[in-house]
């Protein structure tokens, strides 16, 4: 038997390497959109630095200058005008003389009204120069009267200055009267301190029984807290005698003497009160 | 300035600057997406051509001509024809053949060219489906593939948070980002092939089934000839 010669047909996609590029070229798509849309997203806003003023800077004088001067001009052209208004009417005066030299009558009526004018502009030339003559003297009227007014304030300053001054001085003198008196208050306090710790320490020694085996002069330091009214809260040693027995006796000498004196006066009694450090020793 | 915190987070540099497992994750799903891509403007092409020639077969067939001569025509242009014309020829040439040999009942012969038919419909469908499973593949496998990625580049954004002292997000975001670049890949890569799945199997079963009842009218058409040739 023989094997058929014809294969069967099938059918071959032709359009492959279109495909492809047709695949490619949606990612090549998809990739650009997402790169450029990312990098749109991305982008930051250039940072942007911001100086405070707490007030404006001074302006630059160029915007004030020119206001002052600005007025200036309008008034200097106006007595330039006064002067040279007639010369121009006398101009254009003249000029018709010339066109009619028969007429003389007319020429001597020109000439009489250029000597009015004239005469005119000379009088209200004199007038300005009488005006500009009592303005000065205004002027110097006003300025002798502004020194006058000066003097009188320098004056008026001058005797407050002084007054000032003594005020002062007075103070000063307050002060210092104060500060004496203080210091001689403090003097006095640090007595009573001294007469009252005198008195403590003669009460506490009167209560105190020294112990048999004490050799020596050796010295306790206590804190002792006090109530106002001389009663005593705490003993606490902060510094040892070296001997526990010594030291013992020494609260205990403390606590039986409350009350302690304290003084009256208020300065005093804050040496005491409400924490006192009390030395202790067995002889004076 | 901190450069970690001003540095671009563009795509390209987040892909650069990934792990190597997203990495290779990534360069799979690019495959998968080129590929799948390339498939679908091949099927895309092949089955309008086989819905084109198929119209144009069936139009000239029912057109009322002799069988001989577009037996004839099929068989000149051979692959060109389309998948009915195909059919077609492969059933006439066995009916030919069948019909020259004596002693054939009308049964062994109509059988015979059905089997022809059959076979060449089977050959030329399987040529249509082609590559389809591939479409399918990518569709249901490559979002998985993308999120293996994805986790795999946040627990190696959080491993390395775990070493800082201060945790920022300035420190996580980069490697997040990264890593969710793996799942828009797979994403991107499986909807257009489920997409394209969906959409070929259906025109592929409907040329399917305009073949079959091609063949079975086929199959009428050469019974009563032969009964009327077998009766004269």
């Amino acid at each position: 038997m023989k094997l058929p010669a014809g294969a069967p047909l099938v059918s071959r996609p032709r359009s492959r390497l279109i495909a492809g590029a047709l695949a490619l070229g949606v990612h090549a798509v998809f990739v650009l959109l997402l790169v450029f849309g990312m990098s749109w997203q991305t982008q930051h806003p250039a940072p942007v630095m911001v100086d405070l003023w707490e007030a404006l800077p001074p302006a630059p004088p160029a915007a004030a200058r020119p206001s002052k001067p600005g007025p200036a001009p309008v008034k200097a052209p106006e007595p330039v005008k006064a002067a040279p208004a007639p010369a121009p009417q006398a101009v254009a005066d003249e000029p018709p003389p010339p066109k009619t030299p028969d007429i003389a009558l007319e020429k001597k009526k020109a000439e009489a009204e250029r000597l009015q004018k004239l005469k005119a502009t000379q009088m209200a030339e004199e007038k300005a120069r009488a005006d500009a003559a009592k303005k000065t003297q205004e002027k110097q009227l006003a300025e002798q009267k502004k020194r006058e007014l000066l003097r009188q304030m320098e004056e008026e300053d001058l005797t407050r200055r002084m007054a000032d001054e003594a005020a002062a001085s007075e103070a000063r003198q307050v002060k210092l009267a104060e500060t004496a008196a203080a210091s001689k208050r403090q003097a006095e306090v640090a007595s009573v301190v001294g007469q009252y710790r005198d008195q403590i320490s003669a009460k506490v020694r009167g209560n105190t029984r020294l112990p048999d085996n004490l050799t020596g002069n050796p010295q306790v330091r206590c804190l002792v807290r006090l109530l106002p009214t001389g009663e005593v809260q705490s003993v606490r040693v902060t510094q040892s005698s070296g001997n526990a027995a010594y030291d013992d006796a020494v609260v205990r000498a403390i606590e039986k003497s409350s009350p302690l004196p304290l003084p009256n006066d208020r300065d005093a009694r804050a040496a005491f009160v409400p924490e006192l450090t009390f030395v202790h020793r067995p002889k004076e | 300035m901190n450069p970690e915190l001003s540095q671009d987070l563009s795509l390209l540099h987040l892909v650069f600057n990934a792990s190597l497992p997203v990495q290779l994750v990534m360069l799979l799903l690019l495959g998968a997406s080129l590929m799948s891509w390339w498939f679908i403007f091949i099927k895309m092409f092949a089955l309008k051509r086989a819905q084109r020639d198929t119209d144009r077969f069936e139009r000239e067939f029912w057109g009322g001509g002799d069988i001989n001569v577009m037996y004839q025509q099929v068989a000149a242009e051979r692959g060109e024809a389309g998948e009915m014309a195909r059919i077609f020829e492969a059933g006439f040439s066995e009916f030919m053949k069948l019909r020259r040999q004596a002693g054939m009942s009308a049964s062994f012969i109509i059988d015979g060219t059905r089997r022809a038919m059959r076979a060449t419909y089977q050959r030329e469908l399987d040529g249509l489906e082609a590559h389809l499973s591939f479409l399918a593949t990518v569709g249901s496998v490559s979002p998985y593939v993308g999120l293996f990625g994805t986790v795999w580049g946040i627990m190696i954004a959080f491993v390395g948070l775990s070493s800082v002292a201060q945790a920022t997000l300035a420190q996580v975001a980069p490697g997040i980002a990264e890593a969710l670049i793996a799942t828009a890949m797979g994403l991107f890569a499986a909807i257009p092939a489920v997409v394209g799945y969906n959409r070929y199997t259906h025109d592929i079963d409907r040329l399917a089934n305009r073949m079959e009842s091609f063949m079975e009218e086929f199959s009428n058409i050469l019974q009563r000839q032969t009964a009327t040739t077998q009766a004269a």
